[in-house]
């Protein structure tokens, strides 16, 4: 008896010893690739950023980071990006919700529209923008008419809003229009047959459903846009300096490494607050859909 | 559709603003593409006279863009076998074997995408430096390859997720070692996928701007970089001409992924078609 019960289990254990040997033959080129081209460098970026010149522990560097000029950096790219996702979140909300109501045909055309750009090197698109908006550029030609033309529309903070919006826009747009397909349309027109209004069914209905996908929608763009450097630094003027472009500017011309490396972690913790954050709110939305659901 | 009441005045001007917002989307390409064949790159638009001439410049003697362009495919093409080979095993090793500390690794290949592309190009500037690679394609395509490779790691766990596994069942239940399966019914179906994620590393490292510039020299700038650059120092006309090949050539890409995946689509159909009433899920989903 009892060797006929053991008799399946061994192979059944061997396999699965096995599979496991093999996956973890798999596995070893990504993890020991990434653990020393990405993980180590990050490691010694957190270590050099307490170091001092002799070697002896300090944490001066962040003191630094966060006083003068560089904290006006840092507040400056929290606000740019509190800008940028705000704005690519309204557009991404109006657009999404378009094209969910549209035919499949259009609604594929407006997507692709929507993710081709993407794929298109930001440096590109934020020359594209630096053309549209100069003094001479469409925008002005087409605003010709309006009182106080050709308007400043590059090198401040309009025109960084402007051109970082542009590069979020396709991400809110993506992860909100999935939301709104998983909006179960019955439970809009329930409300409708109950007599609500399109306002309250929109306040009371609609808002709700999708509220836990637009907040991860600005989130993500908020935490994309913080470390952003291309467009902030073609489109912006001096006082649009973000801290990517500190970060830059101290490896490649003040040969400053330790103080960019200070800023890199800082960036870097900012951004796992804001995935962390992203982590709360969709378990949050889960469980309320859940609550509801029941 | 929707059992809603909808105003003609509400569906206008909702149509309108979404059509501006594509515009916003648009726009930045289209000029582009347009002013890079104008006479008079900056100041009319629409252009009053055509030309080539910015294509000309590009190549003529003494330009700076062909050395930077064949540089970009360079890297493009090493960092493409890299994250190619990392990420058919770790696809593989993802979705076709019991991994302890799966979550982990799973991790580990997100890390790169939510990271700022900056910290990790510092990181690397750090890594380099030291060992006197700054400059060097090698060490380029090594650091394009962080942020390719999980982007290949994606493509193909969707790729390989979509086939079913009862074909390779199937064929080791009729005796079919474990190569002729993956040579046989494996690769035919992740084709696709594979040229996918091919393509969609071969863009991320020539489109990559950070890195590149921490570890650029003198000597070795990409294409990107030398677009900065001319953007930052001195805008000169053939850099629209050269955005423009970049658009072309990024739409190009994305179409022949398409292409790929069109083609591709019908196979595992044709294979399993005893079951192709009930409807088996098509392969390869979007990861990107």
């Amino acid at each position: 008896m009892a060797a006929l019960t053991a008799a399946p289990a061994r192979p059944r254990k061997l396999l699965a010893s096995r599979k496991t040997r093999v996956g973890i033959l798999y596995a070893l080129p990504v993890v020991v690739y990434l653990l020393v081209l990405f993980v180590y460098p990050i490691i010694s970026t957190l270590f050099l950023s307490l170091k001092n010149a002799d070697g002896s522990l300090t944490l001066h560097w962040y003191v630094d980071a966060l006083t003068g000029v560089n904290l006006s950096v840092l507040i400056t790219t929290l606000r740019i990006s509190a800008e940028t996702a705000l704005l690519s979140l309204v557009f991404g909300f109006i657009l999404a919700n378009a094209i969910s109501r549209l035919r499949p045909l259009w609604a594929g055309l407006a997507m692709l529209i929507v993710v081709v750009p993407h794929f298109i090197s930001a440096l590109v698109r934020t020359y594209g923008w630096i053309i549209l908006l100069g003094d001479k550029g469409l925008v002005n030609e087409t605003l010709a008419w309006a009182p106080g033309a050709p308007y400043q529309l590059l090198y401040n903070e309009l025109g960084v809003v402007i051109g970082t919006t542009s590069m979020m826009l396709p991400y809110t747009v993506l992860l909100l229009y999935g939301v709104m397909r998983g909006v179960d349309r019955g439970l809009l027109a329930a409300a409708a047959s109950m007599g609500a209004g399109r306002v309250t069914i929109f306040r009371r209905v609609y808002l709700p459903l999708v509220a836990p996908g637009l907040a991860s929608a600005g989130l993500l763009s908020f935490i994309l846009s913080l470390g952003y450097y291309i467009t902030p630094a073609l489109m912006g003027g001096p006082n649009q300096t973000m801290i990517a472009t500190l970060i830059n500017q101290q490896v490649t011309k003040e040969n400053q490494w330790n103080g960019a490396a200070a800023q890199g972690v800082l960036l870097l913790l900012l951004t796992l607050a804001g995935l962390l954050l992203v982590k709360l709110v969709s378990s949050l939305g889960a469980s309320a859909k859940k609550r509801s659901a029941s | 559709m929707i059992g809603l009441r909808k105003t003609l005045a509400g569906r206008i001007v909702l149509t309108a603003v979404a059509t501006v917002i594509l515009l916003f989307l648009a726009l930045p390409i289209l000029v582009i593409l347009v002013t890079s064949f104008s006479d008079n790159a900056f100041a009319a638009f629409p252009p009053d006279t055509w030309t080539l001439n910015w294509y000309k410049v590009l190549f003529a003697d003494g330009s700076k863009w062909p050395a930077a362009l064949s540089l970009s495919a360079l890297i493009a093409a090493l960092s493409t076998v890299f994250s190619l080979i990392i990420g058919v095993t770790a696809a593989t090793a993802l979705t076709r074997s019991e991994l302890p500390l799966r979550s982990a690794v799973y991790a580990l290949v997100l890390g790169p995408l939510v990271i700022p592309n900056i910290v990790t190009a510092l990181g690397l500037f750090l890594l380099f430096e030291p060992a006197a690679m700054l400059g060097s394609p090698l060490a380029m395509a090594l650091g394009h390859t962080v942020l390719a490779s999980p982007i290949a790691v994606l493509i193909l766990i969707a790729t390989l997720r979509g086939i079913d596994e009862r074909l390779e069942d199937a064929a080791a239940s009729m005796g079919a070692g474990r190569l002729t399966i993956a040579r046989r019914i494996t690769f035919p179906l992740a084709a696709p996928g594979m040229i996918a994620a091919a393509i969609f590393s071969f863009i991320t490292s020539f489109d990559e701007f950070y890195i590149s510039q921490f570890l650029s020299s003198v000597d070795t700038v990409t294409l990107p970089v030398q677009v900065y650059n001319s953007l930052t120092f001195e805008i000169d006309p053939s850099v629209t001409a050269i955005s423009a090949i970049l658009i072309a050539f990024a739409i190009l890409a994305l179409a022949l992924v398409a292409l790929v995946r069109w083609l591709g689509s019908g196979r595992q159909g044709s294979l399993l078609s005893a079951e192709t009433a009930t409807g088996i899920a098509a392969p390869g989903g979007e990861a990107v």
